[in-house]
């Protein structure tokens, strides 16, 4: 190298023939390697699921509401598209769930549950289930009918099981987020649960399918503070079944919910 | 130079800098998003901006890091260098983004302070996989930060040199961290082992670049210099020093820049009042030791800045002897003239 060519000063208006040459051939092997580095790092991404936040667009649906064990409104109007469940599982305006903005509105209209009501929201879906966000808070509630209630729930009966999956919140995994799932989104799944969105077990059922199951504590009560710790964490949880308003539930104690690592997650596969 | 503090001292240099650096994050950003509308059309406008913003601010962290090391075994790249603090500051306006979309994404709109929820949010603070890597991520955007507020001269003035050079070598801190940041969040959510290839290959490259520079200049400032008259000790054969260039040489603890110019050879200490570069690595322009980092200017014989500038270097004693030079190791106080040493003609 030729120091008297290539010594480069910054405050002079030009650079050297030599630096010139080399930081040319730097720059091109930098723009080269750009469209390649970011194709590869794409095209190794995990796939987003297709699930749906319908951001920005707010709509009416009429049904039953059901407060118990959480918010849940059975859509009675036929707006679900075939292959969803009508049983529209409601959540509030951010990281909350629905039942502040519930309490809210009863506080004027009376004890909602098990009145054929119409609610507006945001719709989250996908995977067959259906969700909405109560955007407009205390103004979600649209209309009250006057028609005869439901009085209970439907129960079934319980049976012993486990499974193997992860704890979601719901509202992010079902289209809020991409992903809505794993590690890199434990943090906000963390806060959402925390904030009164229901929990929802994905169990990996067989091939890839999955179950979605409202988690609850044995006797039905919430345990969203309880399990925050194993959240978006690849679980075993061993407990009773049960289908509550078109969910499924899982009746779990807390300390029942083991941690597994990858390996034996897709051993079970 | 500069006596006047000024945001940016535009010259053409800095502007095709920039114009290149601003060009290639653009270039980077686009195809990033082409892609990933091609292959991923699920993917939220959130996460786009938070995976782009993410690997461009990585990939310039990267290049940021690599350009010292570079200068060393080559100093053509030294124009890498003369404007990196643009560089240091676009990374971090771009990891701005990606973190403040990702305390937004995940954090806001909860039951918890935002700030708050990153630290407490995730606690398995003594697990390795399950790590809270959010904190790091966090950490590593307050370093850099930091780095960017005060990357301009009025801070180097009036923070001193030694401190401020302390504070940016946090960089390294903030790269560990971000290191971490990618290995304990996104790396445990895809498994693509890519990822964990690219990431070790990046590491590999900064440590290697920086371990081989570093050996390198070691054995160079470490050569023994033990023949010694009267206190000054012989460096090396006045072949050995092209004309109005320098040479570094470490000499009882001294770290001096030896200079030969115009007839001459003259010494002064060989760390730069400016950010510390090599001075010994500069050259002889109109009169003065030049500075090779950022070009910053002293008088070889007395090692003051030339006026209005008022920097000024420790300066040492010198002779030629049988086409041989020597220095005398004990430093005389900062701008101290010395009548350089003639070299004799042959």
């Amino acid at each position: 190298m030729n120091k008297e060519n290539s010594f480069f000063v910054g405050w002079k208006d030009d650079m050297p023939k030599a630096n010139r040459s080399l930081l040319i051939k730097f720059i091109v092997v930098l723009f080269i390697s750009i469209p390649l580095l970011t194709f590869l790092i794409v095209k190794s991404q995990k796939p987003f699921n297709n699930h749906i936040f319908e951001f920005g667009n707010v709509k009416e649906f009429t049904g039953i509401y059901h407060a118990d064990p959480v918010p849940i409104l059975e859509v009675t109007d036929n707006k679900i598209p075939e292959g969803f469940s009508n049983y529209v599982l409601l959540v509030g305006f951010g990281k909350f769930g629905a039942e502040g903005i519930i309490s809210n509105i009863e506080k004027s209209s009376g004890p909602l549950n098990g009145l054929k009501v119409t609610l507006q929201g945001t719709l989250i879906y996908g995977d067959g289930r259906y969700l909405m966000e109560l955007t407009k808070k205390e103004d979600s509630l649209i209309k009250i009918f006057d028609e005869p209630t439901v009085a209970n729930t439907h129960l079934y009966d319980r049976k012993k099981d486990g499974y193997s999956g992860e704890i979601l919140d719901p509202k992010c995994y079902f289209g809020v987020m991409k992903p809505g799932e794993g590690k890199i989104h434990k943090s906000c799944a963390i806060r959402c649960i925390s904030g009164g969105i229901p929990p929802v077990f994905r169990a990996n059922i067989e091939n890839g399918q999955y179950e979605y199951f409202l988690l609850l504590g044995p006797n039905g009560e919430k345990i969203n503070k309880a399990i925050l710790n194993d959240v978006a964490e690849l679980v075993t949880i061993d407990g009773e079944t049960s289908i509550i308003n078109g969910w499924p539930v899982l009746y779990a104690n807390p300390s029942d919910i083991i941690r597994i690592n990858k390996k034996s997650y897709y051993a079970q596969d | 130079m500069s006596v006047n503090y000024s945001p940016v001292l535009w010259n053409k240099q800095k502007k095709l800098y920039d114009l290149i650096l601003w060009i290639g994050i653009l270039f980077m950003a686009v195809t990033f998003i082409i892609f990933q509308v091609l292959f991923h059309k699920d993917i939220t406008l959130q996460t786009l901006i938070i995976r782009t913003t993410a690997i461009i601010a990585f990939f310039l962290l990267h290049i940021i890091l690599i350009i010292g090391p570079l200068c060393r075994i080559d100093k053509r790249f030294l124009p890498l260098l003369y404007n990196r603090r643009h560089l240091g500051v676009s990374m971090f306006l771009v990891a701005l983004i990606h973190g403040g979309m990702a305390i937004v994404q995940f954090h806001t709109l909860g039951d918890t302070n935002p700030i708050a929820s990153i630290f407490t949010a995730n606690s398995n603070y003594l697990a390795i996989s399950d790590f809270p890597f959010q904190v790091l991520g966090f950490l590593a955007l307050i370093i850099l930060f930091l780095m960017a507020i005060t990357s301009h001269d009025f801070w180097l003035k009036n923070l001193s040199p030694a401190i401020w050079k302390g504070l940016h070598m946090c960089v390294y801190l903030a790269y560990t961290l971000i290191v971490i940041h990618v290995a304990t969040g996104a790396l445990q959510y895809e498994d693509n082992p890519i990822y964990w290839t690219l990431l070790v290959l990046g590491v590999i490259t900064i440590t290697g670049l920086h371990l081989y520079t570093g050996i390198i200049e070691t054995r160079k400032l470490s050569l023994p210099h033990t023949l010694e008259k009267e206190g000054y000790y012989k460096v090396c054969s006045l072949e050995e020093i092209d004309d109005q260039c320098g040479k570094s040489v470490f000499i009882n603890g001294e770290n001096i820049a030896i200079f030969k110019y115009d007839g001459n050879v003259s010494a002064v200490h060989n760390v730069c009042k400016h950010q510390m570069g090599p001075i010994g690595e500069g050259k002889i322009i109109d009169g003065c030791i030049t500075c090779p980092w950022h070009g910053y200017q002293y008088l070889p014989d007395n090692g003051q800045s030339p006026p209005p500038f008022n920097e000024k270097l420790k300066t040492y004693r010198t002779s030629v002897l049988d086409g041989s030079i020597w220095v005398h190791p004990l430093p005389l106080e900062e701008g101290s003239f010395i009548e350089p040493t003639k070299i004799p003609q042959s």
